[in-house]
């Protein structure tokens, strides 16, 4: 019970603090909550892909480069330079196109690591922003 | 694992990616512009020795002073000219 009315008081303030009163107000100001509880869900279940679904993502990826002959690409030899016979500057442009893919940014140490599709898809599957 | 990138060398790429950053926030046709005349002007100085960081240094800073301008929002397009003959 004094819970209750200590969490009446609480809405009520916020009410007010947002320049709305009645309890319609109050009723949409709890339906925008829910939706933002709702969208936080969902932000959360985006963030957790599946390794196979970063892997099938990422070798598209690569074959969609236009120096790289898709026949070359697999999951188990797909180092960057020795098996698609990549320069650092391609594998640059590798990475960036990932980052357009996946929504994210990755810093430049993190970059640097990167050089096959191993460890792209390994960085990308616990990369909690990865889309 | 990878190649170990000299600190020079990691120099160059990270301003590649900041040139490809720049470049996405433009429209499409001076992105590729962009992306194209960055890797031309790259590959131009491929032969550089690697000792040779005074001379790789003085590239990469000219090429950030054309970052700059670029990332000027107002830029409309880039050109080039070239000695014929």
């Amino acid at each position: 019970m004094a819970l209750r009315s200590l969490a009446g008081s609480i809405a009520k303030s916020v009410v007010q603090t947002m320049g709305v009163s009645g309890p319609s107000a109050l009723g949409a100001g709890r339906l925008r909550l829910g939706q933002a509880a709702l969208f936080g869900l969902r932000g959360y279940a985006d963030a957790a892909l599946t390794k196979d679904e970063v892997t099938a993502r990422v070798l598209e990826v690569v074959k969609n480069m236009e120096k790289v002959d898709p026949a070359k690409v697999n999951e188990e030899s797909c180092d960057f330079t020795k098996d698609l016979g990549l320069d650092s500057l391609d594998t640059v442009e590798v990475v960036m196109a990932f980052e357009e893919e996946f929504q994210l940014e990755i810093p430049d140490d993190e970059a640097d690591k990167i050089a096959s599709c191993q460890q792209a898809i390994e960085y990308i599957a616990q990369h909690p922003m990865a889309k | 694992m990878v190649a170990r990138l000299s600190g020079i060398q990691k120099q160059v790429l990270s301003f590649y990616r900041s040139v490809i950053r720049t470049a996405r926030a433009k429209d499409t046709d001076l992105r590729d512009q962009i992306l194209r005349h960055a890797r031309q002007e790259l590959d131009k100085r491929r032969g550089i020795e690697k000792r040779n960081v005074l001379l790789i240094e003085h590239y990469l800073r000219k090429g950030k002073k054309q970052l700059e301008v670029l990332q000027d929002s107002s830029v409309q397009g880039i050109g080039t000219f070239t000695r014929s003959g």
